[in-house]
């Protein structure tokens, strides 16, 4: 039995809006989940921007002058500064997933 | 009776001789390795076993494997667009291997790779440095401009080292992510199995009062399983994510 072709379009078509509805959102985070992630963020920073400090202190001490710990407590100030940045920009992210799951649930109880 | 909860994070040495040296260091074949080799081996030989039939009809392995396969193109097409599918390989890989070492670690008495923060750092240190190679090799120099946001030039001194920071947070904050809920889900595990014993090796009604705790376990085991899918899934859309970012520097903006 040969398909019939404006059956098999019209069937491509409606499994395509399943799939676009079906696509795979990421899941608004739990309360936990965040508070954990927002804690990463900002220890992360201050840790990597020690670690960086420290390092160009290092390498300076090493090959010019002994800066030590001058550079370190610039980074890790700024450090600081980089995990409030990393939180403002995760928290936007949520608030978007957050969104979007609001407009799906929304969607699916008009429809 | 071994009631340290930490006890089942333990690496040892299941050669007691070290394979070779590393700079000085002995190398040695752990049980972690052992871990490793037995996901690579199996997540490979089972992808590649389950596809071969390549029936149009597919079983219940094939369908597995081509879910997964679909998953991550899906999860790459829509975080990266058309050009990141390149990426599709590296990504896969990441994906199952997290995926792997996840579940063989919740088969009581095998070893959690993923708990181990050297595994995970080396993971996410693998992403950055593809993030940043890809970064180069697409725009040049260019890519630096990633670490530039809007703004007066007197202020840029202090924003640039602020970028740059946050920038390199991503890999630690990647790998603590998976490696602390891992950590903490199976920990949380065993410290719960420690009361089941502990209670019933009382005796009386305090035995009966260990089914609290049993109870308990087999919760927080489903949970884990959830975990265990989520927190690869979130390894491998954070990869998805970071490479987009390469891919088409400020174009979210």
């Amino acid at each position: 039995m040969a398909p019939d072709p404006g059956r098999l379009r019209d069937l491509g078509q409606r499994l395509d809006q399943l799939q676009a509805r079906q696509a795979p959102k990421r899941p608004p985070p739990s309360q936990a989940g965040i508070a954990g992630r927002f804690a990463t963020e900002l220890v992360a920073a201050l840790i990597v921007g020690g670690g960086l400090g420290w390092g160009i202190d290092w390498l300076l001490g090493r090959f010019v002058l002994r800066t030590f710990p001058v550079f370190m407590i610039v980074f890790v100030v700024l450090g600081a500064a980089a995990g409030i940045l990393n939180v403002v920009r995760a928290a936007r992210e949520i608030n978007a997933q957050i969104a979007a799951a609001q407009a799906r649930s929304d969607e699916e109880n008009g429809s | 009776m071994n009631l340290n909860p930490m006890e089942q994070f333990a690496v040892k040495p299941l050669i007691a001789e070290p394979l070779f040296a590393l700079g000085g260091h002995p190398i040695y074949f752990t049980n972690q390795a052992l871990l490793m080799i037995i996901v690579v081996i199996a997540s490979s030989l089972f992808l590649t076993l389950a596809v071969k039939p390549g029936a149009l009809v597919p079983s219940r392995a094939q369908s597995m494997a081509e879910l997964s396969y679909e998953f991550v193109g899906n999860m790459i097409h829509s975080a990266t667009g058309e050009d990141g599918l390149r990426f599709f390989p590296f990504v896969f890989t990441i994906f199952m291997f997290v995926l792997c070492c996840n579940f063989f670690g919740m088969i009581p008495g095998s070893f959690t790779v993923t708990s181990q923060i050297a595994v995970t750092l080396a993971l996410a240190l693998l992403v950055i440095l593809t993030v940043i190679v890809t970064g180069f090799v697409k725009h040049g120099l260019g890519f630096l401009r990633l670490f530039v946001p809007k703004a007066p030039f007197g202020l840029l001194l202090l924003l640039v080292p602020i970028e740059v920071i946050s920038f390199f947070t991503r890999p630690l904050s990647l790998s603590v992510r998976l490696f602390a809920n891992m950590l903490a889900g199976h920990t949380m595990l065993a410290v719960f199995g420690g009361f089941v014993v502990a209670l019933g090796a009382a005796g009386g009604i305090l035995s009966v009062l260990s089914l609290g705790p049993m109870l308990l376990i087999i919760a927080i085991l489903l949970l884990e399983l959830l975990v265990a899918f989520l927190q690869a899934y979130v390894f491998a859309i954070l990869t998805c994510i970071y490479l987009n970012e390469a891919l088409h520097l400020h174009d979210h903006h």
